[in-house]
Parts: structure tokens; sequence; C-alpha cells
């Protein structure tokens, strides 16, 4: 039996590669238009002498979206920033010890925080963005799904650890930059 | 036997979930949401501390695009003909690539903000050259590497400078400015390091580039050389936050790659923006994890504690910056970056404003020192970088790099005892503190 690929960027769902691809693509698609906006907001601002405000809030929602979407769906779960000093000297026993323990942990906390953080989200629907009137809880929402996916994704980690599986293995560094 | 109060549990569940091997990011969110739900307040608190932080924080727009413009200078060759420059200006000395090393990374550090990146950027090639033909043990080819990418966001552009701005409401625009001449000093203390070692162990010099291909070779790196300047005037000459100038800079970057050198094709760049994105996110999250957990934090009311803690010691100036460093430097050891910056420095901001430290002053020593705990084992990220790419083990890099740490340190003294080492260029570019 093939073993499940453990960097798959996301549990249930994304594991097949058309969708991960799309997903890829999402996140590629808002750093180019925060990217976009903002050269536009400098080229309105200082050469033509007309701020647009717009583009300011277009940045940020690509800025708020990527960390939460990239979160939720492209970064793979090896690739995060841990403190794996410990983790790293235990056997694999323990290892996987520790990650059910964190998981059932995190998944618990989470849960108990959903209804909550459905009602803020909800709570935002009277709030628009100054300049293009975009309402609230639909900009904010993506926390909601980053919330639900956490824990489906902590939920498969946990299920791979229980079955005697390494579900991470931080021993190389992320590729990916932290300043 | 009485309930320890719901932040000292917080904080235990933290550590737990931590040292479990939970992501640092997650752990922190969970934590908070422990204590809301321990202390009886409303758990979507998390949720909305999180949004309004991310979505309220301008500044921290200037992450994502100084990350994306260092992706785009190392896809776009502008890191490559850099350095054959470098080589023109410092490769003829004993010693000469790992000057080349140095000095690459200190004009680099001018448009980069962020070590990784100059690390990976400028280790992939040099590193290659360093060890090409057994000229110079691989171990000492990643160490010198590992230790000149430090200078990177010490030297203006820089990530964790905006992210202390950040917590410590200091402006951007000075603590870049402060920045600069403890970046050449570090640079100056890694040359002599490089220039003692090499002639003890003679170390091959390179041959002099031919006098006629060095107009050629200056030309080539001309695009790459006027960003550091445009960046710089831009800022200072008013014109631009440091928001917008990373904006620019990626603009930048994007065209010299695209039209001047013509070295990237839309699949490359498609990886950039991926590799930019994964970035920003790995970043974001322990951006989210803090504003969270800060919530915690000030809400106990830790960083006013915490002053009346330190006053009880009736400490000067000057010890309480040698007990912060110190503190730091242990940290750094133990855990990341930007980690400690989010989490740690917050709470001795308080007690800087109290003892009358200048909080630029105060924000430029925190910064080198957590670089230098990027070069601290067990946990420094450089050294898994460079370890990574040269697959070498990990002790015999630690070991080469060690004369480096402790020149960095020695300069970190420097900077902490003599605040005009980092308060003068600021000071002349009319800051008023």
């Amino acid at each position: 039996m093939p073993l499940p690929d453990a960097s798959a960027p996301a549990g249930g769902a994304a594991k097949r590669p058309g969708l991960r691809r799309l997903a890829d693509n999402v996140a590629v698609a808002l750093i180019a238009t925060m990217f976009g906006s903002f050269l536009l907001q400098i080229v309105f601002r200082y050469v033509l002498n007309r701020p647009l405000g717009w583009t300011e809030e277009v940045t940020v929602l690509c800025w708020v979206w990527v960390v939460l979407w990239g979160a939720s769906f492209i970064v793979a779960d090896a690739d995060e920033v841990r403190f794996d000093i410990l983790y790293n000297v235990v056997p694999p026993r323990v290892r996987r010890v520790f990650t059910i323990t964190a998981c059932v942990v995190l998944i618990v906390l989470m849960a108990l925080s959903l209804p909550a953080t459905w009602h803020y989200i909800a709570f935002m629907r009277r709030e628009r963005s100054a300049y293009l009137g975009m309402r609230f809880d639909y900009l904010y929402s993506i926390y909601f799904v980053f919330a639900v996916v956490c824990i489906l994704r902590q939920a498969r980690v946990a299920w791979l650890a229980w079955r005697g599986l390494e579900p991470y293995t931080s021993v190389a560094p992320p590729e990916d930059r932290i300043p | 036997m009485t309930m320890p109060s719901p932040f000292v549990m917080c904080v235990i569940v933290l550590l737990v979930l931590a040292a479990l091997g939970l992501p640092i990011g997650l752990s922190m969110i969970a934590a908070s949401i422990f204590y809301l739900l321990a202390a009886g307040l409303d758990p979507g608190t998390a949720a909305e501390q999180i949004l309004n932080g991310l979505y309220n924080s301008y500044v921290l727009l200037a992450v994502p695009l100084f990350i994306l413009a260092a992706d785009l200078m190392n896809a776009g060759s502008l890191t490559d003909r850099l350095l054959k420059f470098c080589l023109v200006l410092v490769g003829r000395f004993r010693g000469g690539l790992g000057h080349v090393n140095i000095v690459s990374n200190i004009i680099f550090a001018g448009m980069s903000g962020s070590a990784i990146a100059d690390a990976v950027g400028i280790g992939r090639i040099i590193i290659g050259m360093m060890s090409r033909a057994g000229r110079y043990p691989v171990a000492y080819a990643a160490a010198i590497t590992a230790s000149a990418a430090i200078i990177g966001p010490i030297i203006p552009p820089s990530i964790p400078m905006v992210i202390y701005a950040l917590v410590s409401d200091a402006s951007i625009g000075y603590l870049f400015l402060g920045g600069v001449v403890p970046g050449l000093l570090l640079g100056a203390a890694f040359m002599v390091m490089n220039a003692v070692i090499s002639r003890r162990r003679n170390y091959p010099v390179e041959p002099p580039v031919k006098l006629r291909d060095v107009p050629r070779v200056t030309f080539d790196a001309i695009p790459a050389l006027l960003l550091p300047i445009i960046l710089l005037v831009g800022i200072y000459g008013g014109v631009m936050t440091p928001t917008e100038a990373a904006a620019a800079a990626a603009a930048y970057a994007l065209f010299a790659a695209t039209v001047i050198y013509r070295a990237m094709t839309r699949r490359q760049l498609h990886t950039v923006l991926l590799s930019s994105a994964k970035a920003t996110t790995s970043v974001g999250m322990l951006i989210a994890g803090a504003l969270a957990f800060n919530y915690v934090v000030t809400a106990e009311n830790i960083p006013v504690a915490v002053q009346h803690f330190v006053a009880g010691f009736h400490l000067s100036k000057t010890s309480f910056l040698l007990l912060v460093n110190a503190i730091l430097l242990v940290l750094g050891c133990l855990l990341e970056g930007t980690t400690i910056l989010l989490i740690i420095v917050p709470i001795f901001i308080p007690t800087v404003k109290a003892l009358g430290i200048d909080t630029v002053h105060f924000g430029v020593v925190a910064v080198v020192n957590i670089m230098i705990g990027l070069l601290t084992p067990p946990f420094g990220l450089l050294l898994f970088i460079v370890a990574n790419m040269t697959r070498q083990p990990l002790v015999a890099i630690v070991r080469e790099a060690a004369p480096f740490i402790v020149a960095a340190i020695a300069m970190l003294a420097l900077i902490t005892f003599i605040p005009d080492t980092v308060l003068w260029l600021p000071r002349v570019m009319g800051y008023k503190g």
C-alpha cells in the first residue's frame, strides 16, 4: 500500500493534485493582486496625484486572505514554524503520542471557539468597508474557513499518527523563508 | 491548593503545545482560546483580534512585499551579477571569496529585508564558487554565508524592524537608519575575522579580473546597484513610506529581471509568487498567533507588571540592556526570531520607555540580537539552511561559524554600550530622540 502523502497541503478534499494546484493558483492570484493594486496606488498617488482609496482596501483584503488561505490550503504541515528540539530527539513512538496529544488539544479548543467565531463574523455583517462597501462578514469569512480546515487537518495528522505513520518529520528546515 | 490563574494556565498550554511540536502560530491561537474560555470571556475574541489586527496593520504589508522583492531578485539573476561585481572589488585579497561573500551581503542587504532570503540567494551561488576544487572547506563556506546573511535585516530595509515598529510604535524610517552603522560594523568585523582566518589557513586569492572586463561587469551590475539607492532616496526623501518602498523594490526587481536581464519566464514568475505566498503565510501565521496572544498579555497587564518588577531592582539603562541582551541571546538559541520579536520584546517596551532608553536604539539592539539567534545552535535557522544546502553536518558548520558568532556578539556589545553608533545617523537625518 502506498504511503499517504504526508506533505499534502490539506486534509480531505485537497489531496488531489488538481485541487492542490487550484489552491496554489488562488494564493498566487492573491499575491499578484496585492502587488498590482499596491503599484496602482503608488502610481495614482505620486505620478497622477489622484490617490485612490480602494486600492488600499484591496491590498489589505489580499493580505488577510493570503495568510489564512495559505495556512488552510497551501502550506504543508511539515513547513510550519515549530519548536522541534524536544520533538526531534524523542523516539518515534513518543513523537506520535506528542502529535496526537497536541492535535486533540488544538481540535477541542478550536471546536469550542467555533460558535463564538461564527457569531463574531456574522455580527460583522453590519459593517462595510469605507471605499468599496465590502461586507465585513464576507471579508472575514476566511477565518472561519481557516478554523474549520485547521480542525480537519489536525484530525488527519492525529489519525496518521494513530496508525503509526510519521505525519511530519521536521528534520529539514522549511525552504520557505521567514525573516 | 488554589487553582492557578487563567493566565498561568494559558502560558502552560502554550509551552506544552509548542514543546509537543505543534506549529508556534497555532499554539499561540490555541493558548489564547484557552485563556478566553478559562477566564469566562468570549472565545470569539481570538478571531476578532486576529482579523482586526491583520486588517488594520497596514504597515505589515511591507512584509510580503519585501519577501516578494528578495525572491524576484534571486530568481532574476540580480544576485549573480552583484556577486561578479564584488569579485572585482575584493576578490584579489587573501580569502577573497570570503570577502566577496560579506561585501555582496552588505550590498544585498540594501535591497532585501530577510536574512533567510539572503542566505539562500547568495549562498546558492557563492558556496559553489568557494568549495569548487576544495579551495575552501565546505563547512567554512557554509558558515561564512550564514554569518554574513544576518547583515541583511540590520541594514535597511528590514522585515524584523517592520515587525518591531508594529509592537513598539517606533518610527520605521528612523529604525531603518539606525541599522545602517551597526550593519556596516558587523560587516567590517566579519571581514577582519575572515582575513585573520584566511591568512592562518592560507586560503586562496582570486585571479584578478582583467582590466578590460571591469567596465562590462560593473555595467552589468548597475541595475542591481541602483536599487538600494532608489529605496533610500524614496524613503528618506520623504517620497514614499517604507511599505510603498517595498512595493517599489519588488516592481523594480520584476522590471530588471524581465526587461533588463530577460532572466525570467512566466513559469518562474509563478514559482516566485507561490513561494512568496508560502513565506507570507508562514510569517502571517506567527503574526496572527501573536495578535491573539498579545491580547491575553495586555489584558493581564503583563508588560506593566514586568516594568514594576524591574523597577524594584533599580537597574541602570545599561544593566537593563545587558540583562535583556542576555535573555534574548538565550531565547534566540531556542526560539525563532519573529516569535521573540512578537511575544517577548513587547513585554519589555514599557520598561524601556520608563528607563528612558530610546526605542529606536532598543529596537536595533533587539534586532541585531535576534539575528545572532539565527546563527546559534541548536535552533539557528540559518545554520539549518546552509547545512541543508551543503549537506554538511551541523556540528562542522557550528565550529566554523563560532569565530563569526563571537565577532557578532562583540559588535552587539559595542552598539549596546554606545547608543550613538545606532542613533547618530537617525539624528543627522532629523530624529529627535
